[in-house]
């Protein structure tokens, strides 16, 4: 009796603390790292889909709501930011990639993400969904972290955001070798460079498994893309919605 | 990798303060990314501390965006209703932009050469 009383107390103080969320988020990126490694890394296997899904499931089956998860887990999401400024490190190796090629490469960027947000809004939007979703939509093209200040700045869920750009990157790594060998783009700047255009953080660590020179541009067209994106799509959604 | 943490925070402070004070629009963190780009082009080289710490953060960035997406739990109704719309949206759009992306980077690349 009194033993399960103490075990009791013990849980009633853990999941008061931020140790429960914090514990329960970084164990289920490790089984997703655990099941990404051993599957060869498989793009269907996304370590950051697995731990996602994993940490749902265990909030929802002991009950705790998600504010109090994201009460401890805060200190991993504020962490974004940091992430955020880390990203010039790419964007500064990248700089020099960009001699010689800057026409191409910021054409590209200008259409992929205008072509990212037109085409992402217009489907959803035909496709009958409600304005929230259809919001969100804007930034998903956008590296999670700037994808998020820039739905805190217009004003739709970060978290829908979040969502939509972490399916983007995951959908992109899976997709982009299918489109671009139909459409027989082989050099690699190219390819990895629309990569980083259309599938952000997730396409562009996939970009460098599968070669330096990719994952170089891909990178850069992250960067660009978020920095670029976080000027601009805030005047277009703004332009669209009034 | 404590020096490499200082000037991240540094740079992520400076940018917070500029998007308070006079620039709104522009979420801090993207601010300090571009007010740091600068610093490495004026200094020309990123220290080893920051390199690593910039590559760690590179590297689990996935790791980062779990207790937002969680957040999936309280939408779960939404998107169901949803569903076909979004997922139509993501699979479109993800083709159509790698797509355009890389055909206007093939396309304009081979014109320069030509002339």
């Amino acid at each position: 009796m009194s033993n399960q009383h103490s075990i009791v107390e013990i849980w009633v103080y853990l999941s008061g603390s931020p140790l429960f969320a914090l514990f329960i988020t970084l164990a289920a990126y490790q089984v997703g790292l655990t099941i990404y490694k051993t599957s060869k890394q498989n793009p269907l296997a996304n370590p950051v889909a697995i731990a996602i899904l994993l940490v749902a499931c265990t909030i929802q089956i002991i009950e705790m709501p998600y504010s109090t998860y994201f009460e401890g887990a805060q200190f991993i999401h504020f962490l974004l930011g940091s992430a955020t400024v880390s990203l010039a490190i790419p964007i500064y190796r990248g700089l020099h990639s960009l001699k010689g090629r800057s026409i191409p490469l910021v054409f590209s960027l200008a259409t992929g993400g205008l072509i990212s947000i037109a085409s992402a809004v217009g489907i959803a939007t035909l496709l009958g969904a409600d304005s929230s979703i259809t919001g969100a939509m804007y930034p998903k093209s956008v590296t999670a972290p700037i994808a998020m200040g820039i739905a805190e700045r217009i004003g739709v869920s970060p978290t829908l955001t979040a969502i939509f750009a972490v399916s983007t990157g995951i959908l992109g790594a899976i997709l982009a070798p299918f489109v671009l060998n139909a459409l027989g783009i082989k050099a690699w700047w190219q390819r990895g460079f629309a990569i980083g255009v259309g599938a952000h953080g997730i396409g562009t660590s996939r970009a460098f498994s599968i070669h330096p020179e990719a994952g170089t541009y891909a990178s850069l067209a992250m960067g660009l893309n978020g920095v670029i994106s976080a000027v601009a799509v805030p005047v277009i959604y703004h332009l669209f919605n009034k | 990798m404590i020096f490499g943490l200082v000037q991240i925070l540094l740079f992520q402070s400076l940018g917070e303060l500029i998007s308070q004070l006079l620039l709104p629009t522009l979420p801090g963190p993207v601010i300090g990314l571009v007010l740091l780009v600068l610093w490495l082009v004026i200094r020309k080289g990123v220290n080893a501390e920051l390199a690593m710490v910039a590559d760690g953060f590179s590297q689990h960035l996935g790791l980062l965006f779990i207790p937002a997406a969680v957040g999936v739990v309280l939408f779960l109704p939404q998107l169901k209703a949803n569903a076909v719309a979004i997922i139509s949206a993501l699979v479109g759009s993800v083709v159509l932009t790698i797509a355009a992306s890389a055909l206007v980077a093939r396309l304009l690349s081979k014109k320069t050469v030509h002339e």
